[in-house]
């Protein structure tokens, strides 16, 4: 029987995915350790897993395999962990795997050092997510705004990432921020066209348009809407080097 | 809907082995479901191309690992390819997705024909059921699956109180489940 101990009465909203961080992290905590939730939520997930089968069916563009592939060939496929520590044997295997928990710990501790910076900026689900799988971290600087900063977390897959901003003052209708890539053999590629909000922050999906290993520099300027095809303006915000 | 549990499963291990034939296969039998649910979600043809994109790349990279206890294959891709859309949609102020929503619907693509039987019958199914609900319990719910609002955001957003946003939830979801338990049974799912 479930009583008031449990938390039923959420199940539906986090199935959902509809809880707020704090209330999503209760559940989740509660429903790890309790059968009777836990059977009821695989229920409501199969049910929301439902819904998507009442739209009508589109067709995907015809190109959208090729693409697909094309992008796969880029980023070959990992296998599991386990099974790539499972070759050789005897003491190579032990060193592997003491070498494979080295590099968990590592991990743990990135990780650790990623949230306290995640926790200067409002929680959400991105936060939740990049946290749990960070890869780079870009920090720029106010230039021409120095009480101004950005963080710019980059997705393992290399081509996407976050950028949180705080500082930068709100924009007419008319002007836009834009980040660049400053490649170090190229012209500025453009990453990302925001706003900010009237405290003067942002969170933003960018798009990672060139290695950062090949980058000498990232800015933001400030634009005309919806975005210029090279920087026009100074920088506001400005980094040179990551990690 | 006559898909093999196992066979997907097979897909997927092949898929984290580099089998770029199974990633074909995975997409040839889900493409079309993700790319539906990401465009009803990012309201754009381009966005929601990105989304299904990413969601096979992911799967493909190990970057997302099928947990069995998420439900079966398809539903987990849908839950990737959502959590991606929402992402792209939280991505923009809250206000603007107001302001999105209550504008004119994106114009569509046309639907395809060659909606399989049981696509249709499973489609029939869902749509009766929601049917079922009250405009409000359907909108609570529309609004935290596709709109990826939380329960304050759709109270402030309905000027309703929390704890009814939170009742309609709730109820909404326990009067679907008697309805929608036979598809779900005949998918491989859960019995409710």
């Amino acid at each position: 029987m479930i009583d008031n101990e449990h938390v039923v009465d959420d199940l539906a909203a986090f199935a959902l995915g509809s809880l707020e961080l704090a209330e999503h992290e209760r559940v989740a905590a509660h429903v790890g350790t309790c059968a009777e939730c836990g059977s009821r939520l695989a229920e409501y997930r199969a049910l929301v897993g439902t819904l998507p089968l009442a739209l009508a069916p589109v067709a995907p563009p015809a190109d959208l395999w090729e693409s697909i592939r094309s992008a796969a060939r880029r980023a070959p496929s990992r296998p599991p962990v386990w099974k790539r520590l499972a070759v050789g044997g005897g003491a190579f295997r032990v060193t592997r795997w003491l070498a494979a928990a080295a590099v968990a710990a590592s991990i743990v501790t990135w990780n650790a050092r990623l949230q306290t910076e995640l926790t200067r900026y409002a929680q959400g689900p991105q936060v939740e997510k990049l946290a749990r799988r960070p890869a780079r971290l870009v920090i720029l600087k106010g230039a021409a705004q120095p009480q101004a900063s950005a963080r710019i977390f980059a997705a393992v897959d290399g081509q996407s990432g976050h950028m949180a901003i705080s500082g930068l003052p709100s924009l007419p209708a008319t002007r836009v921020y834009q980040l660049w890539f400053l490649p170090k053999a190229a012209p500025a590629l453009t990453a990302a066209t925001f706003t900010v909000d009237d405290d003067g922050r942002a969170w933003v999906v960018i798009r990672v348009p060139t290695d950062l290993d090949e980058t000498r520099s990232l800015i933001v300027t400030e634009e005309s809407v919806p975005g210029s095809a090279a920087p026009t303006g100074p920088p506001l915000l400005e980094a040179h080097e990551w990690r | 809907m006559n898909v093999e549990p196992v066979a997907d499963l097979e897909l997927l291990r092949r898929v984290r082995l580099g089998d770029e034939s199974a990633l074909e296969a995975l997409y040839a039998r889900y493409g079309g479901l993700l790319y539906t649910l990401a465009l009803r979600i990012v309201g754009d043809r381009e966005l929601a191309r990105e989304v299904v994109q990413d969601t096979f790349l992911r799967s493909w990279n190990g970057h997302e690992t099928y947990d069995a206890q998420r439900g079966r294959v398809p539903w987990w891709l849908m839950a990737i390819a959502r959590n991606r859309a929402i992402d792209l949609l939280r991505s923009r102020s809250h206000q603007q997705r107001l302001r999105e929503r209550a504008g004119p619907v994106p114009e569509m693509p046309p639907v395809i024909s060659d909606d399989p039987a049981d696509a249709v019958a499973a489609r029939r199914a869902v749509l009766h059921a929601l049917r079922a609900l009250s405009d409000g319990q359907r909108m609570a719910i529309e609004l935290a699956y596709y709109a990826g609002l939380t329960q304050t955001e759709i109270a402030h957003e309905l000027h309703e109180p929390l704890g009814t946003i939170k009742s309609r939830t709730r109820e909404a979801i326990e009067k679907l489940r008697p309805l929608l338990a036979p598809l779900i049974q005949s998918m491989g799912g859960p019995r409710a």
